[in-house]
C-alpha cells in the first residue's frame, strides 16, 4: 500500500544542529568546571531557542495576520515556507548571493499569494471551512510540484562568508554568526511589522479590517485590495522564513508539516489573529521546544504539547487572544 | 463571485434527515445499488490478489473516513488528525505484540489505549469549535506522529513495527488474506450499521442540533460539550478500529502513516465523498485510493491532480460526490431538490477565542462575514 505523499520515511530531527553544536562547543571550550559548562550550554540552548523562535515568528506572524484579517486558516502556509526555501536555494545556485535568494523567495511567494487569493480564495469568501479545506488541497499541489522540481533529497542553504564564522561571547561561548543574523532579521521584520500595523495608515486599515470589515468597506476603502495585499504579505513572510529557516533546518518534503505545526501551536498559545501573540507565542514555544529537544529528546513533542494543553485549559482564546492584529 | 451568504448559526434546523421521507423509487435504487456494490466487493475480495488488497485498503480507510464524516457532517467538527488515530490503533496492536501479548489481547489493549487517548484528547478538543477544532486535532495528530518517530524504544522509530502473527479463532484464521479481507468487510458493515444507528438516535439528532445552533441547544438544557465529547470519542474509535485492521492487513506500521499528509488524506476522503452522508466518506476512500494507485501508474504527478480535484470539489461540489449523486437521483426521479444541510458550507465557524469559559456564549459575530 503506497500512501506516502512523496515523503521519505525518515523524519528530520528538528533542531538538527543543536546536538552537534553543543558537542563541538564542549570540545573547543576550556572546561573550568561542570557548572560552567552546563551554564554555557544552557546559554547556547537559549540562543538556539531564540533562533528557533525567530523563524517561528516569521512563519506564524504571516499565518496569524492572514487569519486575523481574512479569517482564513491557511494550511498551505507551511508548504509556502518550504517553497520559499527551495526558491532561495535555486536562486543562490544561479546568482550566488544569499540575500538576493532571500529577496527572490519573498517576492515569488508574495506573487503566489496574490495569484492564489485572486483566483481561488475569493471564490469562497466568508466560508471559513471551505477556505481551510481548499488550502489543504493546495498543500498537496505545492508539495508535489516542489518534489517534482527539487526532488526528495534534503537541501540546505549556506550563508555568505562572514556569516559562516562564529563569534566568541564573554564566558567563552562560541556561537555561529548565522544564528545571530536570523535573530536580527526576525527582530527587524518584527519591528517593521509592528510599525506598519500600529503607526501607518495601511496598518490602521488592516486593524480596522480585523475589527469590522463591512464598515471598512463602507468607508470607501478597497477591501478586496487589502485582502490581496494581506494574503501576499503572509505568503512573503512564509517565503522569507523558508529562506532563513533553510540555513538552520533542512529543506525536504515533510518539513512543511513541522513548520505548520509550530505555527499552529504558536498562534494557539499566543492568540489566533494577534500579532503580539505571535511574538509571545514564538518565544514561549521556541524556547520550550528547544529545551525539550536538548534535554529530553525522546519527549520533545511533549514540550510542544505542554504549553498547548495549559493554554487551552486556562485561556482557550490564547494569551493575547482578541487583541487586534 | 457568487452571491453566497454564509450560514451564520441559524442554519435551517428543520431540515434534518433527507432520507426519511423519500419516496419508494430512490430507496429501491439505493437497495439495488447496495446489493450490486456488495456483490462486486465480495467478488473482488474472494479473488484476492492485488484487486482484493486494494479493496481491503479502501474498506479500512473508509472506516476511518466515516469517523471524520460523522463528526464533521453531523456535529460540525472537522477532524484533521484521523490518520494519527488510525496509526495509534495500529501501533497499539504492534507494540502490545512486541511486548509478548497474543494477537487478540493486543487488539483489546489497542482499543483500550485508543479509547484512553480519545478520552484525554477529547477533553481539550471539545473546548474549541470550528477552525480551532481542526487545528487542535491536527496538533494532537502531529504529536502522535512525533512520538511514533522519536520514541524509538517503544515504537521502533522510523523503521516502524511489524506484527508477526494475525489472530485466529476456531475456523477463522486471519493469517489467510482472503479470510482477513472478509473480516475487514464484516467490520466495515458493522461500523456502518453502528453509525447509521448513532445518526438516527436522539443523540445523533442532538449533535445535528448543536451543529446548526449550539446556543439554542444549550438554552434547552443540553450539555452540548458532553455530546460533542462523546461524538469525538466515537469518531476517534472508528480511526482506532481502522488502524487495527490496517496493521493486520499490512503487517507493518511506520510513522509515515501518521503524518500530516495522511491526516489530510483521510479528511480529504470524507470531504470528497461528502461530509454528513453515511456512505460518502466510503466513496471518497475509493476515489482517493484509486487516485493513488491507478493514476500514479499513468501520471507521475498524481498528488497534484488529486489536490486540484479536491480544491474543485470544495468550490463546486461542497456536498461531495455523494451529494452530487443524490442530487442527480432526485432530479432523475423528479423529486424536488432540497437545500443540503450538512455540506461544508453550513459548518459553524467557531474560533478558539469563542467558547472555553464556563459561561461561554457562542453568539454569532454580528457584522462580519456578510459581505461578498
Amino acid at each position: 500500500m503506497r500512501m506516502h505523499i512523496g515523503a521519505p520515511a525518515q523524519a528530520v530531527p528538528f533542531p538538527v544542529t543543536s546536538a552537534h553544536l553543543s558537542a563541538s562547543l564542549a570540545n573547543g571550550m576550556p572546561v573550568h568546571n561542570a557548572v560552567r559548562t552546563w551554564v554555557n550550554q544552557f546559554i547556547v540552548q537559549t540562543l538556539n531557542g531564540l533562533t528557533l523562535a525567530g523563524i517561528m515568528f516569521l512563519v506564524s506572524s504571516g499565518f496569524t495576520l492572514v487569519f486575523g484579517v481574512m479569517r482564513i486558516t491557511n494550511l498551505a502556509h507551511g508548504a509556502i515556507y518550504l517553497l520559499g526555501g527551495y526558491i532561495a536555494y535555486s536562486t543562490i545556485q544561479v546568482v550566488g548571493n544569499f540575500f538576493v535568494g532571500m529577496l527572490v523567495a519573498g517576492l515569488a511567494t508574495a506573487l503566489l499569494g496574490v495569484v492564489l487569493e485572486r483566483t481561488l480564495i475569493k471564490r469562497m469568501r466568508g466560508q471559513v471551512m471551505a477556505e481551510l479545506l481548499a488550502t489543504l488541497g493546495l498543500v498537496y499541489v505545492i508539495n508535489d510540484l516542489a518534489l517534482a522540481t527539487w526532488g526528495g533529497n534534503p537541501l540546505s542553504l549556506t550563508l555568505p562568508g562572514f556569516l559562516q564564522n562564529s563569534t566568541t561571547l564573554p564566558g567563552g561561548i562560541v556561537y555561529p554568526n548565522g544564528r545571530f543574523f536570523i535573530l536580527v532579521v526576525a527582530a527587524l521584520i518584527g519591528v517593521f511589522l509592528y510599525y506598519l500595523l500600529r503607526r501607518t495608515r495601511v496598518g490602521a486599515i488592516v486593524r480596522a479590517g480585523v475589527d469590522d470589515r463591512p464598515m471598512v468597506g463602507a468607508m470607501g476603502i478597497n477591501v478586496r485590495l487589502v485582502f490581496t495585499m494581506v494574503f501576499a504579505l503572509g505568503a512573503l513572510l512564509a517565503g522569507v522564513g523558508g529562506a532563513l529557516g533553510g540555513t538552520v533546518f533542512t529543506l525536504a518534503p515533510n518539513a512543511d508539516a513541522e513548520i505548520l505545526t509550530f505555527a499552529l501551536v504558536v498562534v494557539i498559545v499566543g492568540g489566533l489573529g494577534s500579532f503580539e501573540g505571535a511574538v509571545l507565542g514564538s518565544l514561549i514555544v521556541g524556547l520550550l521546544s528547544n529545551y525539550g529537544q536538548a534535554y529530553f529528546p525522546a519527549l520533545a513533542y511533549f514540550a510542544l504539547f505542554a504549553p498547548l494543553v495549559v493554554i487551552l485549559l486556562v485561556r482557550p482564546q490564547g494569551l493575547l487572544g482578541r487583541a487586534a492584529a | 463571485m457568487r452571491p453566497q451568504s454564509k450560514v451564520v448559526t441559524g442554519a435551517p434546523a428543520g431540515q434534518t434527515e433527507s432520507g426519511t421521507r423519500q419516496s419508494l423509487l430512490p430507496r429501491l435504487l439505493m437497495a439495488v445499488g447496495a446489493v450490486v456494490v456488495l456483490v462486486i466487493v465480495a467478488v473482488l475480495l474472494s479473488g484476492g490478489g492485488f484487486a482484493g488488497q486494494l479493496v481491503t485498503q479502501m474498506l479500512v480507510f473508509a472506516i476511518a473516513a466515516m469517523g471524520v464524516g460523522f463528526l464533521g457532517g453531523y456535529a460540525g467538527l472537522v477532524s484533521l488528525g484521523q490518520a494519527s488515530m488510525l496509526g495509534l490503533g495500529a501501533y497499539g496492536v504492534a507494540v502490545a505484540m512486541a511486548k509478548g501479548f497474543g494477537p487478540w489481547t493486543a487488539i483489546g489493549i489497542s482499543l483500550l489505549v485508543t479509547l484512553l487517548v480519545a478520552l484525554v484528547a477529547g477533553l481539550l478538543a471539545v473546548r474549541v469549535r470550528g477552525i480551532g477544532f481542526v487545528i487542535m486535532t491536527l496538533a494532537v495528530g502531529q504529536i502522535l506522529f512525533g512520538l511514533s518517530s522519536s520514541w524509538v524504544a517503544v515504537s521502533g522509530g522510523d523503521n516502524g513495527l511489524i506484527i508477526p502473527l494475525n489472530p485466529s479463532l476456531g475456523p477463522l484464521d486471519l493469517n489467510d488474506p482472503i479470510q482477513l479481507s472478509f473480516f475487514v468487510l464484516a467490520i466495515f458493515l458493522v461500523s456502518a450499521a453502528l453509525l447509521w444507528t448513532f445518526v438516527r438516535s436522539p443523540f445523533g439528532l442532538s449533535l445535528q442540533g448543536i451543529k446548526s445552533n449550539e446556543q439554542r441547544l444549550k438554552t434547552l438544557g443540553y450539555s452540548t460539550r458532553t455530546h460533542l465529547y462523546i461524538g469525538y470519542v466515537i469518531s476517534v474509535m472508528f480511526g482506532g478500529v481502522a488502524g487495527i485492521l490496517f496493521v493486520l492487513t499490512n503487517g507493518l506500521i511506520t510513522p509515515t502513516t501518521l503524518d500530516f499528509g495522511h491526516n489530510g488524506i483521510v479528511t480529504l476522503m470524507a470531504v470528497i465523498g461528502g461530509l454528513g452522508s453515511l456512505w460518502g466518506p466510503a466513496v471518497g476512500s475509493v476515489v482517493v485510493i484509486l487516485f493513488q494507485q491507478d493514476l500514479s501508474l499513468y501520471v507521475e504527478r498524481w498528488a497534484t491532480v488529486m489536490g486540484i480535484f479536491f480544491v474543485l470539489v470544495v468550490i463546486f461540489a461542497p456536498d461531495g460526490i455523494w451529494g452530487v449523486g443524490q442530487a442527480l437521483v432526485r432530479r432523475l426521479t423528479g423529486q424536488s431538490s432540497r437545500q443540503p444541510t450538512r455540506s461544508i458550507r453550513g459548518l459553524p465557524e467557531g474560533e478558539p477565542q469563542g467558547p472555553g469559559t464556563p459561561t461561554d456564549t457562542e453568539l454569532p459575530e454580528p457584522m462580519t462575514e456578510r459581505m461578498s
